[in-house]
């Protein structure tokens, strides 16, 4: 089943019903929000900071095929990269090193860019052979090391843990993790009745949300035996998750909704924190910077960067 | 050109002279003897000197009352020989000496004789003429201890003249004399330095004299200030340099504990002075209290060079007596603190050349390093400063911050000591904020508008020479002295230098946090710390300090930042309600003119009933001044961060942009200024280039606001002057915020339309301005497209269309008809024929609105401004 973006449902969803808790201080606004894509943003990535080369970035892949590289600290893009022949950049993730950004993009390519010292050139690419919304996934193994997962066929999003395990969302709403020394899959178990849209796993606490196009969130945990299990479901407001992440803290998740909102939860009880309403269109996807800062990007062209919560 | 040149010959004419002189002493034979002078050589005079000198010696000895009119012409003629010779013989200059002193000795009183000014003058020029010809010697031999009576008689007589003279030429040449005397004259005749020795023989015998000349001199020092500055200028050198010279401390180390007996009869031996300890610390105490005299009437002297005179005296009692006259340090050191402010130049050169020395130099006054007497100087001033802000005048406060200004020079990075006891930080802080306190009674403050709202044209070019700005005139309530608010603001900004900025900017904060009372002028002194710290108009003393990093001082700017423009510090009411409520045009002065005349003082406001809560003309004065201080404020951070200001931009600019659009005519002043200031430290051309090169972060500050805008409401002005500002670059952002603007209109539509359409004007003119013709609009093209790529250059095609038929006002109403019908279309209620006509006419423009992702195919503008139909607001 292939899914369309176009094929969402069109008329904004009416009343959005806030959770009756959040009622007193009214909603936050963005931190700062970043304009000049030019075109839906469709992947979002912080990088660097911690390691002291200088201010920390965002990295934004757009519709038009363009990823920009914005400065945190002058809020302004310090550089596009054009690789992706104008189609969709879909996935963006950088090497521990920071140097090194792995793109990915609707015209079947994963590209490999070198980002150090200021240069910014194609130094590999991988064909792809999936056209559908499945992220690729990185897993680092010691220094100059990585294993690379890449959709193929049918697959939605992968993820990976620390043995080398993957956990893959389909498109038939199950979850699944492989074995990946073995190439087999351990446990697959159906969380949604419609495609995975996203999934994130927490490691530490072996319990791992998706979202999908449905009105709900799917939490499963992986047992010692390396099963998955379901363990609850929880309901949204209006249909649609297009991306999911777990703040690094493994305190509070964002998702990015179709409905044009973004709405965090605690990640432990999976009560509803806050819905942020800034966006007029759909809501694409969302990141975490290690120091807790949110970034939504949408299909409106712009991202908007949040400071929820701050940790103290 | 003398005509005699050998001894013979003048002997020969002078003989018969001297003989008729000493036969009839009268006034006629001087004259002839001086005239038949002029003749000789002075080598021919240098043989017959005795000779002379002999009828005039005995003229002046000669029993029996005389002529005041004939000792006066023997002591000129004396003089002129004395002037053209050398005296060579001890015995002959201790007589010389002594006749000369007897001219004026009057028997039966303590004061010099009652004759004419001019026979006075002529000793007094005969006895400094005297010492002048004596073999350099002949000289020092006659300061021995038997001359003691004969010398004090002397210089006791020279300082009765200096004192008690009415003639100011008399006493000039007194204190010369004195100072020949007293071995201080500084003209050629004297080359010979001194050995230890004579110098310790010398210093005995001046210290007989020491308590005399000191207290003279102090008399006269203190006198009136019409006697004339060179009167007190010589007083002073003579003080510091007797003084200097009987008390220096290498003279009096090298002391021997015993007293050598000196081979003199008994009455001169009780004249003599041993100078052991118990006469040191008794003479210092006496001279602690006269140079504390000194100081205090010195230091305020009007006359300039006077003052620095005073420089060079504590400069030279502090390096030459620093052991003996320990108690004298402080007042000397705060003397010479004091006058780092002075109005003079060349005395606040001098002085900081002086304390410069001193700091480099670690001078050690008694035990104490020099340091630790001007930190407990400070802290004493710390103590005080509060009540005598409290209680002096302006003059008083002046010399007071003057002082405490100094002593922040000269402490440097020690300060800190001081600032780091709480109490001490408490009480400095107290007393500026207290003295800082504005005025805010005046009515004008609140009254002055605003009315034109144009452009912001004015360009930092034309002030570029002077980049420092000058600050709005502020009224305070404690003083009205410009210097004093000048001096406070150095204070801050040393302080600020030398400073923990951390500490202070923290403790000022708290006082700005604490007390709408302290506000303002917490305020004002973080914009001068900030200032201070970054090494602003501040003369370092210190080189080894080290000024704060330009990150932390971005950080510290960054807070105080974020506490200026935080809501409910940025947000103040400055006006009445009425006014604030979008019509500004129709209820223009209602609010206030009724209270124009006549009302200048606070009470006023009690009788305007103004709706509950009521702001008071003096709460919103307040407001005002405060808002400028703040922007001012932003105005010092971006020049003491210079280009590092620009990250700052984000959250600075828009703010202060639209306070540069406000009402009252103070805050856009301060405003328009601030901006002037960012230009200039940020390194934009004009205020044009700032805004257009930072619109995003405008952008983003507007679209943000427009969500709250009942909190905001004059975001959309923003967004008009910064349309009116910027040009063709922003473009790519228009479409965005214009998104924003429809967005919001559609929940405000019915209470702020006007506005709104305002933007939206503003928003065609600048469209229209950005593409001019045709002609031009080609090369824009093609630069833009480069740029921002196709989406824009769609949107330009579309432009360009519209231009090029050029629109009547009828195509505009067939426009406006047609999109009513296209509404009407969507709403459901349309009659047949209505509908076929509009079809059949419209089609052109129904694109526009019912596929708003398509550029519309002509009326190219209208693409910006209408894709977003009103069907869509409910």
């Amino acid at each position: 089943m292939t899914m369309e973006q176009e094929s969402t449902p069109s008329d904004v969803p009416g009343g959005d019903c806030t959770p009756t808790r959040m009622a007193a201080p009214p909603p936050p606004d963005p931190q700062f929000v970043l304009r000049g894509t030019q075109s839906a943003v469709h992947a979002l990535h912080f990088c660097g900071g911690a390691q002291g080369q200088g201010h920390p970035l965002l990295l934004s892949g757009s519709l038009s095929g363009l990823v920009h590289i914005w400065s945190l600290q002058t809020r302004r893009a310090v550089a596009t990269l054009d690789g992706h022949e104008g189609q969709c950049v879909t996935w963006l993730q950088t090497l521990p090193q920071g140097h090194q950004l792995l793109s990915q993009g609707r015209d079947l390519k994963l590209c490999l860019w070198d980002l150090a010292e200021g240069r910014n050139a194609v130094v590999d690419s991988v064909r792809l052979e999936s056209i559908g919304f499945c992220r690729g996934s990185v897993l680092a193994r010691g220094h100059q090391h990585w294993t690379l997962a890449v959709p193929g066929r049918g697959s939605d999003e992968a993820n990976s843990s620390p043995r080398p395990l993957l956990l893959a969302g389909y498109e038939d709403g199950s979850v699944a993790l492989w074995d990946v020394s073995e190439r087999k899959v351990c446990s697959r178990i159906a969380c949604h009745t419609e495609p995975v849209m996203a999934l994130d796993f927490d490691s530490q606490k072996a319990r791992g949300v998706s979202g999908s196009a449905e009105k709900a969130l799917a939490v499963w945990s992986l047992d010692e035996q390396q099963a998955l299990q379901a363990l609850r479901t929880q309901e949204l407001t209006n249909p649609g998750i297009a991306d999911v992440k777990i703040r690094p803290d493994r305190k509070i998740l964002a998702t990015a909704g179709w409905d044009h909102r973004i709405r965090v939860f605690h990640w432990w009880t999976m009560k509803p924190l806050a819905v942020l309403a800034f966006h007029s269109a759909t809501v694409h996807c969302v990141a975490f910077a290690t120091d807790g800062l949110l970034a939504a990007g949408s299909r409106d062209q712009r991202i908007s960067v949040w400071s929820l919560y701050p940790r103290t | 050109m003398a005509v005699f040149d050998t001894p013979e010959e003048a002997f020969g004419v002078l003989r018969p002279v001297c003989v008729q002189l000493t036969k009839t002493q009268t006034v006629e034979n001087v004259e002839r003897l001086q005239a038949q002078l002029q003749a000789v050589s002075d080598s021919a005079l240098q043989e017959l000197q005795q000779y002379i000198l002999f009828p005039l010696r005995f003229t002046l000895k000669a029993p029996g009352p005389k002529r005041e009119r004939l000792i006066q012409s023997v002591v000129e003629c004396l003089t002129f020989v004395l002037s053209s010779t050398c005296v060579k013989e001890q015995e002959l200059l201790q007589e010389l000496f002594s006749e000369l002193s007897a001219c004026l000795y009057s028997p039966n009183s303590q004061k010099p004789a009652a004759v004419s000014e001019e026979l006075k003058l002529a000793v007094i020029q005969g006895l400094s003429t005297l010492m002048h010809s004596a073999y350099g010697d002949i000289l020092v031999t006659f300061y021995e201890p038997s001359i003691l009576p004969r010398l004090g008689f002397a210089v006791s007589l020279l300082l009765g003249l200096a004192e008690q003279e009415k003639s100011k030429q008399i006493k000039i040449a007194a204190l010369k004399c004195l100072q020949v005397l007293l071995f201080q004259c500084d003209c050629e005749d004297h080359p010979r330095s001194l050995d230890e020795l004579e110098q310790k023989q010398l210093g005995d015998l001046f210290a007989a004299f020491l308590p005399g000349i000191s207290t003279a001199l102090t008399r006269v020092i203190t006198g009136d200030f019409k006697q004339g500055h060179s009167i007190v200028v010589s007083s002073l050198q003579i003080f510091y340099k007797t003084v200097g010279f009987v008390m220096a401390d290498e003279q009096l180390r090298r002391l021997s504990k015993v007293q050598a007996k000196p081979a003199v009869e008994h009455r001169v031996a009780e004249l003599m002075v041993h100078r052991e300890a118990d006469w040191v610390k008794n003479t210092s105490d006496k001279l602690t209290i006269l140079i504390k005299k000194i100081i205090e009437c010195v230091s305020v002297h009007p006359h300039w060079k006077v003052r620095l005179e005073l420089i060079d005296l504590v400069e030279a009692l502090l390096v030459k007596c620093s052991q003996s006259l320990v108690e004298s340090a402080g007042p000397l050191l705060k003397a010479l603190v004091s006058l780092v402010n002075d109005e003079s130049s060349e005395v606040q050169a001098h002085c900081s050349k002086a304390l410069r020395h001193f700091a480099d130099q670690k001078v050690v006054v008694g035990n104490r390093a020099f340091a630790d007497i001007l930190s407990e100087n400070l802290h004493s001033l710390a103590t005080s400063l509060p009540r005598l802000m409290n209680s002096q005048d302006d003059q008083g406060k002046f010399s007071t911050l003057s002082l405490l200004l100094g002593y922040l020079k000269l402490l440097g990075p020690r300060v800190n000591f001081v600032l780091n006891s709480v109490s001490h930080l408490q009480r400095l802080s107290k007393a500026l904020i207290q003295v800082l306190e504005l005025d805010v009674a005046d009515i004008k403050v609140v009254e002055e508008r605003r009315w034109n709202s144009g452009h912001l044209s004015a360009s930092p070019r034309t002030s570029a020479a002077g980049p420092r700005r000058q600050i709005q005139r502020r009224y305070f309530r404690f003083f009205t002295d410009e210097r004093v608010f000048l001096l406070l603001r150095q204070v801050c900004q040393l302080l600020g230098f030398y400073g923990n900025l951390y500490l202070l900017v923290d403790h000022f904060l708290e006082l700005y946090h604490e007390s709408v009372v302290y506000r303002k002028q917490a305020a004002m002194i973080l914009n001068e710390l900030v200032a201070g710290a970054a090494g602003l108009e501040v003369e370092n003393l210190h080189e080894k300090h080290t000024e704060t990093s330009p990150e932390e001082l971005r950080e510290i700017v960054t807070s105080i930042l974020e506490e200026y423009t935080s809501q409910e510090n940025w947000y103040l009411v400055t006006c009445i309600k009425a006014e604030e409520m979008g019509e500004e045009l129709t209820v223009k002065q209602s609010g206030l003119q009724a209270i124009t005349s006549g009302a200048h003082t606070c009470q006023v406001s009690s009788f305007l009933a103004f709706s509950n809560p009521s702001p008071t003309i003096c709460s919103m004065n307040s407001n005002i001044w405060q808002i400028c201080i703040q922007l001012e404020g932003i105005g010092h951070f971006a020049y003491a961060l210079g280009k590092d200001f620009r990250l700052l931009l984000m959250s600075a600019l828009y703010p202060v942009l639209e306070k540069a659009g406000d009402q009252t005519l103070l805050i856009s002043q301060a405003a328009a200024s601030a901006m002037m200031d960012i230009c200039h430290a940020c390194g934009y051309d004009s205020l044009q280039h700032l805004i257009n090169q930072n619109s995003d972060y405008l952008v983003n500050g507007i679209s943000l606001n427009l969500r709250h805008l009942s909190l905001h409401p004059h975001t959309p002005k923003v967004l008009e002057v910064m349309l009116q500002n910027s040009d063709a670059s922003l473009l790519p952002l228009v479409a965005d915020v214009v998104q924003d603007v429809l967005a919001t209109l559609d929940q405000f539509y019915d209470k702020r339309a006007t506005s709104f359409v305002s933007v939206l004007h503003a928003l065609l003119a600048a469209l229209a301005r950005w593409f001019p013709d045709t002609g031009n609009l080609g090369q824009l093209r093609e630069q833009s497209v480069g740029e921002e790529g196709s989406h824009l250059s769609q949107r330009l095609a579309t432009l360009e269309e519209g231009l090029e038929n050029t629109t009547t006002a009828e195509d505009i109403e067939q426009f406006l008809l047609n999109y009513l019908k296209e509404k009407d279309v969507a709403d459901g209620n349309v009659s047949d024929f209505d509908n076929e006509e509009g079809l059949g006419c419209t089609g052109s423009v129904c694109g526009s609105s019912t596929v708003p992702q398509e550029p519309a195919p002509s009326l190219g503008s209208s693409d910006l401004a209408l894709t977003r139909a009103p069907t869509h607001q409910r």
